[in-house]
């Protein structure tokens, strides 16, 4: 059984694009469509994650060997819920508009299944190393997922890229993008790109 | 005998949450009471910060803020901008209603006779990218000073604004533009009466 | 009347112009995975409007009496204790724990409560229950009544709460049993095959999210409505 577990290094390359949360995984779509309309919201939503992932993930590990099989959920529940607080109030402290602009979407962090499925996928049976390097491969391809998005509806939107201006002043802004549809719209033609491109290689080989 | 073994068996099996729980409590309350304070004064500056663009003259360390009951009964505050020298210049009315898209939320600046708008400041919008979202913007805000707090501001729609208390609506958002002026007009509607009552009352009362 | 009012543009806003999954991307898991058919479709959202009306009732007494900023029940005890009666106290820093447990409790007694006395009932949509404890909804609902019982001077009643809580349900229900009818018809279109997994599913919540923009503003109009009608 253990022999099969993939190795520290497998788990930190498969988290990035072979097992990408969004692309492949479907998880934590509810963040990946709200907070995407520019980079700076999406980049502070993936490191509020990314910090929640990396100190459950480590956490579960270190006491997996304790974990009674039925409360198992409930220690991981407890765990989120208190790693998210904390990211909260950090946020709050330090970024207090960006805290206001995400809103309820920080909190919703809680039930964002992407962590509570690394949890149980790989923290509660591995060592702290391996479930350390899972959470941030994780972590970065979920920022990945999040920034490819953010970067079509916030140049498309709004023709700026971290604020800056990157199109012409002539680009009639398609505000349409930034609003909730654009959501939609531009993960829907993503995940079908990747689909094709992953596709395409399968067949081509 | 075998009740108290599967209570034995209960705590056994729990220990681990009520560990951590006792763990993350503590480890939650060192949070709030290291980053509380910090958190309860970026509440504080959102508002305090803008009160000197509002109120020409005002210093935000000097400005206090006080509990006010308007005409129809409804517990309000407002704060009362002192100038660096304790001066009083004006008050700003925090106020909100009904936008396009949400609820608006404004800032009011008004001279310390409560007769002429200073400044309007908008603290949260949600209404339409690239239409309504402008009013936030310098230029529609700026149309607003300079008012008189004894006629309700009325919106047109042709540029520029002839009469003495109309303002130009932003083009393509009627709605948020007309929203915007009827905030501004309720709110001092309500106040005006109770905020010169304020400034009247001898300071015996302990203003 | 200006609470009817209020409650209308509650209502309205909830269900349609703010709508739950179109609007604040909440609850997109089920929408997307439990849309194949329109009759589990509308049993899940029977479902989540159920718990998500429990769980509003509980978090708001929890946030009112215990949780917000200055609550009545630690600021009684604060003072027992001896405590300055000037100091606010504050345990909203336990919110988040508080809700995720309101919710898995609400949850079960759902469930319970349903099997027993709502057996035809507990077979339409009791496979659900239990996938709903991870419905971002609910808690996003939990989250919306709190923002509302911050500001000591305009607190949102229990009334209030519950309104949001129901027509948020409904709202939803009403998201997902559309995009099942359409998906139905979509399995006998022919779909670009990349797009076949969850592409199709995302592009036609899109247009339904461009559809329900049309709402925007219906609240305000209404409360204009009803202003003169009752003045």
């Amino acid at each position: 059984m253990a022999l099969q577990e993939p190795t520290a290094l497998e788990r930190f390359v498969n988290g990035i694009l072979p097992e990408n949360p969004v692309y492949r995984q479907l998880l934590g779509m509810c963040p990946t469509l709200a907070v995407t309309g520019g980079m700076k919201p999406a980049m502070t939503m993936a490191a509020a994650t990314a910090f929640v992932l990396i100190s459950a993930n480590v956490i579960i590990s270190l006491i997996r060997g304790l974990l009674r099989p039925h409360l198992r959920i409930l220690v991981f529940t407890l765990t989120i819920a208190t790693f998210v607080t904390i990211a909260d109030r950090l946020l709050a402290a330090y970024l207090y508009q960006m805290s206001k602009e995400l809103g309820p979407y920080v909190p919703l962090i809680i039930v964002n299944c992407l962590i509570i499925s690394r949890c149980e996928i790989c923290a509660s049976k591995q060592g702290v190393a391996t479930a350390a390097s899972d959470a941030v491969g994780m972590s970065l391809g979920f920022a990945l997922a999040l920034a490819s998005l953010a970067t079509v509806r916030e140049v498309l939107g709004t023709g700026t890229w971290f604020g800056l201006a990157v199109l012409p002043q002539s680009w009639p802004n398609w505000g349409i993008m930034v609003l909730p549809p654009g959501a939609f719209l531009t993960l829907g033609l993503l995940l079908g790109l990747a689909e094709w491109v992953g596709q395409k290689r399968r067949s081509g080989v | 005998m075998n009740d108290t073994q599967k209570q034995r068996g209960y705590i056994s099996q729990a220990w681990l949450v009520i560990l951590l729980a006792l763990l993350y409590g503590g480890a939650l309350a060192g949070v709030q009471t290291t980053l509380g304070p910090k958190i309860a004064e970026n509440k504080k500056n959102e508002t305090y910060n803008v009160i000197p663009l509002l109120v020409p003259g005002a210093d935000k360390t000097k400005t206090v803020e006080l509990p006010v009951t308007d005409i129809d009964g409804k517990r309000q505050r407002v704060y009362k901008a002192v100038s660096a020298d304790g001066k009083h210049v004006g008050w700003v009315l925090p106020a909100d209603g009904q936008g396009f898209a949400d609820r608006i939320e404004l800032l009011i600046g008004l001279d310390a006779s409560v007769s002429t708008i200073t400044g309007l400041y908008v603290l949260d919008q949600k209404e339409t990218p690239g239409l309504g979202n402008f009013i936030s913007g310098e230029a529609f805000r700026a149309q607003f000073t300079g008012k008189s707090t004894d006629e309700p501001i009325t919106v047109v729609t042709f540029d520029p604004a002839s009469g003495i208390n109309e303002i130009t609506a932003l083009s393509g958002a009627t709605i948020s533009s007309d929203s915007v002026a009827a905030i501004v007009n309720s709110a001092i509607e309500n106040l005006k009466g109770p905020i010169r009552e304020l400034r009247i009352t001898p300071r015996g009362r302990g203003g | 009347m200006d609470t009817f009012i209020t409650l209308i543009q509650i209502a309205v806003g909830a269900a349609l112009i703010n709508n739950f999954v179109l609007h604040y991307f909440v609850g997109i898991c089920p929408f997307l995975g439990v849309s194949r058919r329109l009759g589990t479709a509308f049993g899940m959202g029977c479902a989540v409007t159920f718990v998500i009306s429990v769980a509003a009732v509980l978090s708001w007494t929890f946030t009112y009496y215990i949780l917000r900023p200055g609550a009545p029940l630690p600021q009684w005890v604060w003072q027992t204790l001896g405590g300055s009666s000037a100091t606010t106290v504050d345990l909203s820093v336990l919110s988040y724990i508080m809700y995720i447990f309101v919710i898995a409790a609400s949850v079960q007694f759902v469930e319970m409560y349903v099997r027993r006395f709502f057996p035809p009932l507990y077979k339409s949509f009791g496979v659900f229950l239990p996938l709903i404890t991870t419905n971002c909804a609910i808690l996003f609902a939990c989250l919306e009544i709190m923002k509302h019982l911050q500001d000591p001077t305009k607190l949102w009643g229990l009334h209030e709460a519950l309104t949001l809580a129901v027509f948020g349900g409904v709202g939803f229900t009403i998201a997902i049993s559309m995009m099942a009818a359409i998906r139905e018809e979509l399995e006998m279109c022919d779909v670009p095959r990349p797009l076949r997994s969850a592409g199709i599913g995302l592009i036609t919540a899109g247009i339904m999210a461009m559809a329900f923009m049309g709402f925007t503003g219906v609240d305000k109009g209404i409360e204009n409505t009803l202003n003169l009608l009752l003045k």
